[in-house]
């Protein structure tokens, strides 16, 4: 295999002024909708797809992925001055982040989690080149069988790792079981739920679910919480600090740190329905556990700041591999960026990088200028990003609700859609409210379907014997992890969240 | 000719009572078309209409770009003396832009591109419109599938094939159900005497993945989406369901050859809203006469492996009548619809 060829290959196709101008206008959108509060990259793509259509395939590509990499960057920046994190993934980053500030040290913090962040990302990238063709190889072998395990398996994982409110997070999951079961059936041909309606023909289309749940349901919780009535008088100044540059000190004691959690958070980033969360509330637990100064951690060490930080952006990396190599999002970003490849005619398997070299190189060649991009934007337009938090919740809402609609009915020209965006909206919020999980939600609207599928196929194949799933060798190898996931991922859960709560309380 | 407008008019809205937006974009269209009628009644297509070309799918599907090779062939070569307008109405499976030309009956000026779901989708969901309604243009090509098997299978040729599945019933994985992916190989099995079990994927890519997996015995599709890999001999091709091989499926027989004659593949063509003027019919007919022959044309056909199939005028009607009667009776006979 000569990767360097065809990352070479790949390198040519992204570095056209055009490319590039779209990459960058990529990563600053990224980096916008990670500072919006509530606003997270799912909803922030999802309304962008739309955008994309007067333009090549790979540049609308490129644009999606960087906007989905460059909200890891841009979420940290409110998670340190505002002690509000602009993204989930972002949360663990406030723990350590936000003293930091307080101590007159939020310069060195933005650094340095813009050069982890880089690093995260990087190493997240290196990891994709020399694995992915090597998944892909492996992925040659699943069939029907192994799609349907594996869809369970990113179910499972989901719920499992919810922790404590697993049983809202199941029901959340089988709503969206429930609403993936409308449109014709695949295997009769017959309508489901569809009243003859043609709209429905296809099914509910998970993108203005999505909009729907992560944009709006997200913006009512937030006024609800009295975002609007709190000015930016929370921000904390940094110009003013003697030092804005990271010491000697900072760079030394965080090498190690950075190196461990970009593998780790890679790692967690691969396994379907874990994701970038998860990994940046891990890594700061190992990290608190590891490290000789514990007792730092949630006081403002930078150990603390930097392993979430190079983990979630770790993790989003890892979470290409199964979207590039099996057409299976392990997210609901992953999966609006799999909906941005589907309607470009283009369908994410373990054929997709051998059918489509220059595409599938071209996007992992940019995510290399884009982190490098990032990693300049996100020290050096500080200022700008710090003006955009300081513009009052009263007037973003608003223009928030304005751009989900338009995004929504943009993608298909249509009313119902719209209509189930604006529900989903609503219960969006009642699901923050009470706790119920909306990735598991729209995760399993995506993955429902599919494995419903990959079941009834299984079974026409298989004569209705479940003998298959283990006659297969791949099959058994999935059966494997799923168990060894849903066994050790709770207790590494319990371990973060509680470590996570310990700071909350403490900081 | 400006009575002959009026009265079509008034069919139209009697034909639409009821449904309200239906009329109302009927009537958006048939008063200014009655406006301008004294100016323009000798002449089609007159310079200064535009055309409202309805692609029933979004931007990058097959429609899309059939649809758009046409009308870059018209810009380039003149054939059209007014402006374009061609817009993605998406949504129900074709149903809701070919809802949007139906409405507008009778106006010479409203235009569409088919395929495969123009049968389907009325048979599956209440459109308030069929196949054979409106003006028919043209059949332009066809698309049609090729049977293969995995590379490293025993089988060899479509005789072997048939005899191992007479043996033995094999599954064949197709994309859809409502759809020529499961109805060419149901009257293949009936004709040659086999039995099999259908499976359904999404996509093609899906049941390739499932086929090079050994999940699968064989599967149908388009060959142009699989060539890379018949060429690279990881999957080998049996039979081709058209009526004449594509060159790059040289040496593979077709289902006719073998005595197996099918008779169904998926319309792409021209139409024109329901009722359209019979001049405006004519027009069409002799300019897509032109754009058939040019080598744009012939490009488009081999980069999309398709099959041209030329049919004109009342003829495409009643080829789509048959199609769409064709499919309705496998269906129904599997209980796919009711």
């Amino acid at each position: 295999m000569d990767i360097f060829g065809d990352l070479l290959m790949g390198l040519s196709v992204a570095i056209t002024p055009i490319n590039m101008l779209y990459l960058l206008a990529g990563a600053m959108v990224g980096m916008i909708v990670g500072v919006i509060p509530g606003f997270g990259p799912s909803a922030g793509l999802a309304i962008l797809l739309p955008v994309t259509f007067g333009m090549d395939p790979i540049s609308a590509i490129m644009m999606l992925a960087a906007i989905y990499y460059g909200a890891m960057y841009g979420g940290t920046i409110t998670s340190i001055l505002l002690n509000t994190p602009g993204e989930s993934a972002t949360v663990a980053s406030t723990f350590d982040g936000f003293p930091l500030a307080k101590k007159g040290r939020a310069g060195p913090a933005l650094v340095m989690q813009a050069v982890a962040s880089f690093v995260g990302g990087t190493v997240g990238v290196i990891l994709i080149t020399i694995l992915a063709p090597m998944f892909a190889q492996v992925s040659r072998s699943f069939g029907p069988p192994e799609y349907f395990l594996l869809a369970i398996m990113g179910m499972l994982t989901l719920v499992v790792m919810i922790g404590k409110e697993w049983k809202l997070g199941l029901i959340s999951a089988l709503i969206g079981f429930a609403l993936g079961t409308v449109g014709v059936d695949l295997e009769t041909g017959q309508g489901r739920y569809t009243f003859g309606s043609a709209e429905l023909i296809g099914g509910i289309y998970f993108i203005p679910i999505a909009i729907g749940l992560f944009g709006l349901g997200e913006l009512f919780f937030a006024f609800y919480q009295g975002l609007h009535k709190t000015g930016s008088g929370g921000i904390i100044q940094y110009e003013n600090e003697e030092r804005f540059w990271p010491t000697a000190q900072d760079w030394i004691s965080t090498r190690m740190t950075m190196a461990r959690h970009s593998v780790l958070g890679f790692v967690v980033g691969v396994i379907p329905g874990a994701g970038a969360t998860i990994a940046s509330l891990m890594a700061y637990s190992t990290e608190r556990s590891i490290s000789k100064n514990s007792e730092n951690f949630g006081k403002g060490e930078m150990a603390g700041l930097v392993a979430p930080e190079t983990a979630n952006n770790a993790a989003s990396s890892g979470a290409m591999i199964p979207l590039l190599t099996l057409g299976i999002p392990g997210s609901a970003s992953t999966a609006v960026l799999l909906a941005a490849f589907l309607l470009w005619g283009l369908r994410p398997g373990p054929l997709f990088m051998e059918q489509n070299p220059e595409l599938a190189w071209g996007l992992i060649a940019s995510m290399y200028l884009g982190n490098m991009a990032l990693l300049a934007i996100s020290i050096f337009a500080i200022p700008l990003f710090v003006q955009l938090i300081k513009v009052p919740y009263r007037v973003l809402g608003p223009t928030v609700v304005v751009i989900c609609t338009l995004g929504t009915f943009s993608v298909h020209a249509s009313f119902v859609e719209t209509y189930l965006m604006f529900a989903a909206g609503i219960i969006g919020f009642f699901m923050r409210l009470y706790g119920f999980s909306p990735a598991a939600l729209v995760l399993a609207l995506v993955l429902g379907p599919l494995a419903e599928e990959a079941l009834r196929q299984t079974l026409t194949i298989s004569r209705g014997s479940f003998m298959i799933f283990v006659e297969r060798s791949a099959s058994l190898w999935i059966i494997a992890i799923t168990i060894a996931l849903v066994v050790f991922l709770p207790l590494l859960n319990r371990f973060g969240k509680s470590a996570g709560q310990a700071e909350k309380a403490g900081g | 000719m400006q009575p002959k407008r009026e009265d079509k008019m008034t069919t139209t809205n009697e034909s639409q009572s009821g449904w309200v937006r239906a009329t109302a974009i009927a009537a958006a269209f048939a008063v200014p078309a009655a406006f301008a009628a004294p100016a323009i009644a000798q002449e089609y297509p007159s310079a200064d209409e535009t055309l409202d070309w309805t692609i029933a799918f979004g931007p990058g599907g097959g429609n899309d770009i059939m649809a758009r090779t046409i009308i870059e062939i018209l810009n380039t070569y003149d054939l059209y003396p007014g402006d374009i307008s061609a817009e993605n109405r998406a949504g129900g499976s074709g149903a809701v832009g070919w809802g949007y030309l139906y409405a507008q009956s009778g106006n010479p000026y409203g235009i569409s591109t088919t395929s495969g779901s123009f049968v389907t989708t009325p048979l599956q969901a209440d459109t308030p419109w069929q196949p054979e309604d409106f003006t028919p243009v043209a059949l332009l090509a066809t698309d049609d599938l090729v049977l293969v098997v995995n590379g490293s299978s025993e089988i060899e040729t479509v005789e072997e094939f048939i005899a191992a599945a007479q043996e033995r019933p094999m599954n064949i994985g197709g994309t859809g159900t409502v759809n020529v992916d499961f109805i060419v190989p149901t009257l293949f099995a009936q004709r040659a005497g086999f039995e099999f079990d259908y499976v359904s994927f999404n996509s093609m890519s899906e049941q390739t993945t499932a086929l090079l997996s050994d999940a699968l015995d064989a599967m149908v599709g388009n060959p142009g989406e699989i060539l890379g890999l018949i060429e690279s001999g990881e999957l080998r091709p049996l039979v081709f369901s058209g009526q004449n091989t594509p060159a790059a499926l040289e040496g593979v027989p077709t289902m006719a050859e073998l005595g197996y004659d099918i008779g169904v593949s998926m319309p792409r063509g021209l139409i024109l809203a329901p009722d359209a003027p019979a001049e405006a019919q004519e027009w069409w007919i002799n300019t897509m006469q032109q754009v058939v022959e040019t080598p744009e044309w012939d490009e488009y056909i081999a980069s999309n492996t398709l099959t041209p199939t030329v049919i004109y005028g009342e003829d495409f009607r009643t080829f789509l009548e048959n199609t769409k009667n064709g499919f309705e009776e496998v269906l129904r006979s599997v209980g796919a619809i009711d």
